[in-house]
């Protein structure tokens, strides 16, 4: 076992390392001179050189990359146009999304799966059918659109809840839920659309099965047979199918967050690459890359730990 | 005879007392809006942009300086009609006859946000690091200072190298904010604790988020300030801004799209606030700039670069009016000059010019053909990828060729379109600029030879003479007289062909009073609270 985990911790450390090498490169690769968008209204030959030079753009670019990887590596990702510090920024900015995401699989969980059920059991019936419409029209509307429909009603209109902005859940509890729950429900919608058709062919496969015929000749209720039996093993596939669309989420909550104001992760990138702020925009690709590469490595060994054959067919391999 | 002398002189006493009594309204308005006025409460601000590093040394963009507003204060700052006026200093600068020496007083008893006293070591403190700093955005601004001295607390004498007349309105920017010593001394990144003298001072910053200041114990005049905090919130998306407006979460939205200024003048909650730009809109004709900007520039050789007929007709084509009304709902300012007509200067400089708003079809026509070229075309460079910016490409694109004109159009993003600007691969590129108080600001750098933003690549030793001269001389009328001239050969030449002014809209919600926008676009809230 501490063979295999070395081993991969050690493939991820490379992953992680080409990744930033890409980066670096690829940053470097938009058009548009980031002196030149940095300098805003002010393009005096003096001061773009000032700015090159204080962003290290007037060096080679190995000088450069070696410069940023080495501050990196010691947790100094550098300071952005602001002068503000990026790991701060990035530290202050990524719990925003993660708690967002977090909301929208709830939501998506509660309303998908309930959904599908129903579907499931009615099959055929009016409610199978307005579930399975109603499904198709969440995977179909863009989320911007919703989101700008649900400002429109409930803030322009009713003043229900905030258009827009956030507020921490430590500094006001109900607050934060205030401002996350539109955001939540409009990037839940998407989630609970694909989550109630998956729920609903795995429940008619659940319920069609040996088992389930069983535990109803045995007199088990059927709210026992669905509940118990049926769902239980249904949510494999649904858990499954939720892990594979959290990255979606997060990346999705960038038009999110663009419409609800929301200071999270994805807006940071998106202002990041708008801004040429290069510093800023290095350190949240290679973030987000070590994130997918360490969730990637957890996985492997939550894998390895459920199932010792992988670990041995991994070495084997070797 | 006499009866005549003393109608006059009853009527004369009439209107002096009318004048008198309609002085005593306003004040009486004034005092009773005031009155309106309660303290305390947050006023959050949608900001359009994100303001870069907060420090007046470094910063640049045009947003930034919104902030500033609350929480440095100048030298010298501008009134609703945008004159000079002074702000820490007493009056406006004592300048020597050779117009080298600047003596500026400044004021007594005032503190900077963290307790220390402001003086005038501060002023030459802050002067200096504006000078020396690596990467100092004001150093090309106030280039011109040779030296500061500070011979005792309340007098500043700058010494210049060559006389320099756009200097007061350099010190009414942020090349004026003064700040604190002890601050600067602290070491580590002023912006991330930004400390000078004014109502608001600093207290956090989230970036990309909001920033947020509160009210000064230390300000010298904090009796008139009422708010407790301001919160200057991130909003880049305007549609978000607008929806935030009406919802209620913002109290002051910056610069509101045209599409949504309708909705929002219906809204029985919101007031929107308009004002004139003193900036421009216009398009840059690529004459000489071959090798790039600052470098030798000669003839380019496309059509309407080697044609003043081209250019001539091609501007002749445009109608402004229509342009306005098509592609901005008729919500900005038409208009042929560099200088904004809410700007004092804007009168006596364009005094007897010519300024046709619309299209003059046939001379246009008679112009390309006196200009020889069979077919002449132009590649027309938009500084933006967004349908504001197409429906203008198209909209030109339709006038030329009603004139034989043929336009190509090239949506480019920003950055990538000042790159191109500055590399000289362009023919005419329609960009704008949000402007400054001096006319200096607003023409030199654009068309004299060695202007920093004279991407048309223009020479013409008569006007680089005349501008200079402008620089240099501190009479209103001389300049005026100079900047007129200037204003012809720049219109005969045609290295801009300039469009309109834009009109910004703003919104604030009917709760709050006291918000100031000038002609310089920023929104000013120092004086600005909730109502009883």
């Amino acid at each position: 076992m501490g063979g295999f985990l070395l081993r991969k911790a050690g493939a991820a450390l490379i992953v992680v390392f080409l990744s930033s090498i890409v980066v670096f490169i690829g940053i470097r690769a938009l058009p548009g001179d980031p002196a030149v968008a940095l300098g805003a209204e002010n393009r005096d030959p003096a001061v773009m050189a000032a700015i090159r030079h204080s962003y290290g753009l007037d060096k080679p670019l190995p000088v450069q990359y070696v410069k940023w990887i080495s501050k990196a590596l010691r947790g100094d990702l550098g300071l952005d146009s602001r002068q503000l510090p990026v790991g701060h920024t990035i530290v202050t900015r990524l719990p925003i999304t993660l708690e967002l995401a977090f909301l929208a699989v709830l939501v998506g969980t509660s309303i998908g799966v309930l959904a599908g059920v129903i579907a499931a059991v009615r099959r055929g019936k009016l409610s199978d059918h307005s579930a399975t419409a109603t499904a198709l029209v969440g995977l179909s509307v863009p989320h911007f659109w919703l989101g700008l429909m649900m400002i429109i009603v409930f803030a322009v209109d009713l003043h229900w809840l905030p258009a827009s902005g956030y507020v921490s859940f430590r500094a006001h509890p109900l607050g934060n839920l205030e401002h996350l729950l539109m955001p939540a429900l409009v990037l839940g919608t998407g989630l609970s659309a694909v989550l109630m058709r998956q729920t609903r062919s795995a429940m008619l496969n659940s319920l069609s099965a040996d088992y389930v015929r069983t535990a109803r000749a045995k007199g088990l209720s059927e709210r026992m047979v669905v509940g118990k039996h049926a769902l239980r093993n249904s949510l494999i596939t649904v858990t499954t199918v939720i892990g594979l669309q959290l990255g979606a989420l997060i990346s999705g909550a960038v038009i999110t967050e663009q419409i609800f104001v929301i200071p999270g992760f994805g807006r940071l990138t998106l202002d990041a690459v708008n801004e040429r702020d290069y510093t800023l925009l290095q350190g949240v690709v290679l973030v987000a890359a070590t994130g997918y590469v360490v969730v990637n490595l957890l996985v492997d060994v939550a894998y390895s730990l459920l199932n010792p054959r992988i670990r041995v067919s991994g070495a084997s391999n070797q | 005879m006499k009866v005549s002398l003393r109608r006059i002189a009853v009527l004369a006493l009439v209107a002096a007392c009318v004048a008198a009594l309609a002085a005593a309204v306003a004040a009486a308005r004034t005092t009773r809006s005031s009155a309106d006025i309660r303290n305390g409460g947050t006023l959050t601000i949608g900001l359009a942009e994100e303001p870069d590093a907060l420090d007046p040394t470094l910063a640049r963009t045009f947003v930034g300086r919104i902030v500033f507003l609350a929480m440095c204060e100048k030298l010298y700052d501008l009134d609703s009609h945008l004159n000079i006026v002074p702000q820490l200093a007493t009056a406006l600068p004592q300048v020597s006859k050779d117009k080298l020496t600047y003596t500026i007083k400044v004021r007594k008893g005032v503190k900077f946000n963290d307790g220390t006293a402001f003086n005038a070591a501060a002023v030459k403190t802050t002067l200096e690091r504006d000078l020396t700093l690596k990467g100092s955005v004001r150093a090309s601004e106030i280039s011109p200072i040779k030296s500061v001295d500070a011979p005792n607390a309340t007098t500043v004498v700058l010494h210049l190298s060559s006389p320099y007349s756009p200097l007061t309105a350099q010190l009414a920017d942020r090349a004026g904010m003064v700040l604190s010593p002890k601050a600067l001394a602290a070491g580590g990144t002023f912006a991330q604790n930004p400390v000078c003298v004014g109502p608001f001072m600093y207290k956090d910053r989230v970036a990309g988020d909001h920033i947020t200041l509160v009210k000064s114990p230390y300000y010298y005049d904090k009796a008139k300030v009422h708010l407790a905090s301001i919160v200057y919130r991130i909003m880049t998306d305007p549609s978000s801004r607008t929806q935030a407006l009406r919802a209620g979460d913002i109290q002051v939205e910056d610069r509101i799209q045209s599409t949504d200024v309708p909705t929002l003048q219906k809204d029985s909650t919101v007031t929107v606030k308009k004002a004139i730009t003193i900036g421009y809109q216009g398009l840059t004709i690529n004459i000489g700039n071959k090798n790039g900007l600052l470098k030798p520039y000669s003839n380019v050789g496309t059509d309407i670069a080697r044609s003043q007929y081209i250019r001539t007709a091609f501007d002749a084509a445009l109608d402004r009016t229509t342009i306005n009304k098509v592609v901005f709902g008729g919500l900005n300012q038409p208009d042929c000059y560099p200088i904004a007509p809410v700007s004092p200067w804007y009168k006596p400089t364009t005094k007897g010019l010519a300024c046709d708003l619309h299209a003059n079809v046939n001379l246009a026509k008679q112009l390309v053909k006196a200009s020889g070229i069979a077919n002449p075309s132009v590649s027309l460079m938009l500084g933006g990828t967004d349908p504001v910016n197409a429906r203008l490409g198209q909209v030109i694109q339709s006038m030329e060729d009603a004139v034989g004109i043929k336009v190509s159009v090239t949506p480019t993003q920003f950055t990538t379109a000042l790159n191109r600007a500055d590399a000289g691969t362009f023919d005419a590129f329609a960009v704008g600029w949000s402007g400054r108080v001096d006319p200096d600001g607003n023409i030199y750098g654009f068309v004299a030879t060695p202007g920093t933003l004279n991407d048309s690549g223009f020479t013409n030793s008569k006007l680089d003479y005349i501008l200079n001269g402008a620089r240099k001389s501190l009479s209103t009328k001389s300049r005026t007289t100079l900047y007129r001239a200037a204003m012809q050969i720049i219109h005969r030449q045609r290295p801009l062909i300039y469009l309109y002014h834009p009109v910004n809209y703003y919104g604030v919600t009917k709760k709050v009073d006291g918000v100031q926008i000038y002609g310089d676009g920023l929104i000013r809230v120092n004086a600005a609270g909730y109502t009883k």
